[in-house]
C-alpha cells in the first residue's frame, strides 16, 4: 500500500500533526474537521475523536497549505473541493457565495473532509482480464478510484493508456504509473477525452467519475473511434444506473462491455454488459 | 595653524560624507523600487498565463528581480514551502526579518504585497498586484520629482562648506 502521508501531514495545523501521524498512518481513510469541534479521524470501520478543538484559523490553514496559498490555482474550490499535494481530496462545506444563481466560492468554510488517497497495487489483478471497456460502479468511499488506478496501471503494461486526471487524484506524485501511461491532468474530462483522442493515439482512455452529459458524449465519441474506456460512476447496481438518464445513453450505445460493481467492503464482482 | 587644518578637514569630511550617504540612499531606494516593480510585473504575467502556485511564483519573480528584493521573495517562497505559517503576510514578515537593511518605503511596499498575496481569486489577485505596483510607481515618481530639490540642497551644502572653510582660513 502506498500513500503520500507526509504530504497529508504537511497540510495539517501544527498541533494536530503528531496525533494524526500516530493514530492514522496505517489505516486512516478520512480526517473530518468541523469548526468548534474535535477533529474526527475515520479509520477502517471505526472512527476516533482527537484532542483539541478546530478553529477558523485551522480550517484556513488547511485550505491555504493544500492550495499552496494560491486560491487562483485551486479553482475547483468553487465546486466544493480541492486536491491537496499527494492526491488527497478535500471537500469543503460552509456558507457559499452565489453569483448568477450558482455557487462561486465560499464566504466561510465550516467543515472540511479530507479523504486520504491510498494506492493498493495489485487490487485489480482479478479484473485485468476483462475484455473491452469497463465501467466501475460504487458508492463514495468504496474504492472506485483505487480500483481504476490499478486497473489502468495493469493495462498500461501492454497498451497505450491515456489517463484524464481532472482532479489530479489518480496519479499524484509518488504513485507508481504504468509503463505506457500518459497523464493529462487539470483538464475537464469531456475536453480531455477529445484532446487525448486527437493527439495521443491511445488504445485506452481512463476517466474517473462520470457525472455530466458532456463527459458521456465524449466517451461515446471515443468508443466509436475504437478506443477502449475505463471509467467510474456513482451507483451500486446496473439497475440503478439504468434509471439515470445520463448513464442510460452509455448503456444504450453499448459503450461499456463489463461492469465492475464494488461492495462496501471494497471487494467487487464483474458483470458482462453485452451479448 | 594645525587646528585650522583639522577643522577644515572635519568640515569637508562631514559635508562630503553627508552628501554621499544621502545620494547613495537615494540611489539604493530607486534601484530597489525598480527591482520590485520588475518582480511585480513578472508576477502578473506569470499569474495571468500560468496560474502558478504562490511559492513557485515568488521564487520565479525573485530570480527575475535579483538583489535584496529577490532574496526577500526567495525567503518568502521558502517560508511558504515550510507549511508552518497560516497566512502569507506572516510569512512575509518572517522573510523581511532576515532581509537586513531595507529602506522603510520598500519594506512597507513588501508588507502591502504580503497582505495581498494568496487571498483572492485570479482577478482579485491581479488587482491586488496592480495596487502594489501603483504604490511603488507613486513612490518612484515622488523620489524623481524631489531629485532637483535635493540636488539644489546638496549644492547649497557644498557652498556652505566652502564658506565655512573660508571663514576658518581668514
Amino acid at each position: 500500500m502506498m500513500c503520500a502521508w507526509n504530504e497529508l501531514i504537511g497540510i495539517l495545523p501544527l498541533w494536530m500533526r503528531q496525533e494524526v501521524d500516530q493514530s492514522g498512518k496505517a489505516d486512516a481513510q478520512e480526517l473530518r474537521l468541523r469548526l468548534k469541534g474535535p477533529p474526527e479521524l475515520v479509520l477502517e470501520g471505526t472512527s476516533r475523536w482527537l484532542e483539541g478543538t478546530v478553529t477558523r484559523e485551522d480550517l484556513c490553514f488547511v485550505i491555504n497549505t493544500a492550495s499552496r496559498y494560491s486560491p487562483w490555482a485551486a479553482s475547483t474550490s468553487a465546486q466544493g473541493y480541492l486536491t491537496a499535494p499527494g492526491g488527497h481530496r478535500i471537500g469543503l462545506c460552509g456558507e457559499t457565495i452565489l453569483r448568477n444563481g450558482a455557487a462561486d466560492g465560499f464566504r466561510e468554510v465550516s467543515s472540511l473532509c479530507i479523504r486520504i488517497a491510498r494506492d493498493f497495487p495489485g487490487v485489480a489483478k482479478a479484473a485485468a482480464g476483462c475484455g473491452g471497456s469497463v465501467l466501475i460502479l460504487g458508492a463514495p468511499g468504496w474504492g472506485k478510484t483505487t480500483l481504476l488506478r490499478d486497473l489502468s496501471r495493469q493495462m498500461a503494461d501492454t497498451e497505450q493508456v491515456c489517463v484524464i486526471d481532472e482532479r489530479g487524484e489518480l496519479f499524484p506524485n509518488g504513485f507508481r504509473r504504468g509503463k505506457r501511461m500518459d497523464i493529462l491532468s487539470g483538464c475537464p474530462k469531456s475536453q480531455g477525452i477529445l484532446m487525448a483522442l486527437r493527439t495521443m493515439g491511445p488504445d485506452c482512455i481512463t476517466v474517473d467519475e462520470i457525472t455530466q452529459t458532456e463527459d458521456c458524449n465524449a466517451l461515446i465519441q471515443a468508443a466509436h473511434c475504437g478506443v477502449r474506456l475505463l471509467a467510474t460512476a456513482h451507483g451500486t447496481s446496473l439497475r440503478e444506473i439504468r434509471r439515470r438518464p445520463i448513464y442510460r445513453q452509455l448503456l444504450e450505445q453499448s459503450v461499456f462491455d463489463t461492469l465492475l460493481v464494488l461492495r462496501k467492503d471494497k471487494t467487487y464482482r464483474g458483470e458482462a454488459l453485452t451479448g | 595653524m594645525s587646528l585650522k587644518w583639522i577643522g577644515a578637514i572635519m568640515v569637508i569630511t562631514g559635508c562630503t560624507g553627508f552628501g554621499l550617504t544621502i545620494a547613495a540612499g537615494y540611489r539604493r531606494e530607486v534601484g530597489l523600487l525598480d527591482r520590485l516593480l520588475r518582480a511585480l510585473q513578472a508576477m502578473r504575467w506569470e499569474l495571468q498565463y500560468q496560474l502558478t502556485p504562490l511559492p513557485e511564483l515568488c521564487r520565479k519573480a525573485g530570480t527575475d528581480a535579483g538583489g535584496p528584493i529577490g532574496e526577500v521573495l526567495a525567503a518568502l517562497a521558502k517560508e511558504l514551502d515550510r507549511n508552518n505559517i497560516p497566512e502569507v503576510n506572516i510569512c512575509m514578515r518572517s522573510a523581511l526579518e532576515g532581509a537586513g537593511d531595507l529602506p522603510p518605503s520598500v519594506r512597507r511596499l513588501l508588507m502591502q504585497l504580503g497582505r495581498t498575496l494568496g487571498r483572492y481569486d485570479l482577478p482579485g489577485q491581479l488587482q491586488g498586484l496592480r495596487a502594489v505596483q501603483s504604490a511603488c510607481e507613486k513612490r518612484l515618481s515622488f523620489l524623481q520629482k524631489n531629485r532637483d530639490v535635493r540636488l539644489r540642497s546638496y549644492q547649497t551644502l557644498a557652498v556652505c562648506a566652502g564658506v565655512a572653510l573660508a571663514i576658518l582660513f581668514i
